[in-house]
């Protein structure tokens, strides 16, 4: 830490050192994405009200879909855990340490995404689900 | 400093703590959307299916607090981002907060029409 005041060093500029950088950044990134895939998700999902739904979610038992799916849970787990953060840093938990948070976050996202790709790869290959 | 930079956001203070609030429902509510459906449900999903679902009115109601709180955050987050560029002076903020929040209602107003027919 620099010879700025402790408060100071941490909330102005150690937020905009490159971690804390890269975390805003595809935070917003992320959060547009989702912004956009919410409204073509709304659009898809209201084909079920034109008999329209069935033909379309086969669509997305597809490989290529199941992968896609992913990517945006990863995009999800991501924002929403940055977000925690993000909330715990308003309540002034975690500012003086705000890189562990970030990678603890990060952990957890990790820890998430194992799962959710566990299940996707497996019903790839087996054409199942697992729970 | 530390209140300015952490705590506010020249969008407002209920932008902020809205924002907030729908984090914690998106979380709690996404994290059961999720679970059902790319966990338990994966290659299942179909109309009976999900109306086996909808048939529980929690399920139902986690769907309009998704799409509501979903829509504010979406939208809220997207006015914070274009009010960073072009929209940051104050005529401009207030058009693009109005034009949003157009674009919200009628969203809202689109899903639960959609969803009508599931809830039956």
């Amino acid at each position: 830490m620099s010879s700025k005041p402790r408060e100071t060093a941490n909330v102005g500029a150690g937020l905009w050192k490159a971690t804390g950088m890269w975390a805003w950044l595809l935070f917003r990134i992320s959060g547009v994405l989702l912004a956009i895939y919410l409204f073509a998700h709304i659009i898809v999902i209201s084909t079920g009200h034109f008999n329209e739904f069935n033909r379309l979610m086969k669509a997305f038992d597809n490989p290529v879909a199941v992968v896609a799916d992913l990517a945006l849970v990863v995009a999800v787990l991501y924002h929403a855990l940055n977000g925690v953060r993000i909330i715990l840093m308003d309540f002034g938990i975690g500012i003086q340490r705000h890189k562990i948070m970030f990678w603890s976050a990060m952990a957890v996202v990790v820890i998430c995404f194992v799962l959710f790709a566990y299940v996707a790869f497996s019903y790839i290959v087996t054409g199942k689900g697992v729970f | 400093m530390k209140a300015r930079t952490v705590s506010t956001h020249r969008g407002g203070m209920f932008s902020w703590l809205f924002q907030r609030i729908t984090a914690i429902l998106l979380i709690v509510c996404l994290a059961i959307h999720l679970s059902l459906t790319h966990l338990a449900n994966i290659g299942k999903v179909d109309s009976a299916n999900v109306a086996a679902r909808l048939a529980h009115h929690g399920l139902t109601a986690v769907d309009i607090i998704l799409l509501a709180a979903g829509l504010f955050h979406a939208l809220n987050g997207l006015r914070m981002v274009l009010m960073d560029y072009w929209f940051s002076s104050r005529t401009r903020a207030l058009v693009l907060t109005g034009v949003l929040w157009v674009v919200g209602l009628a969203f809202l107003g689109y899903g639960i029409w959609a969803l009508w027919p599931w809830i039956g």
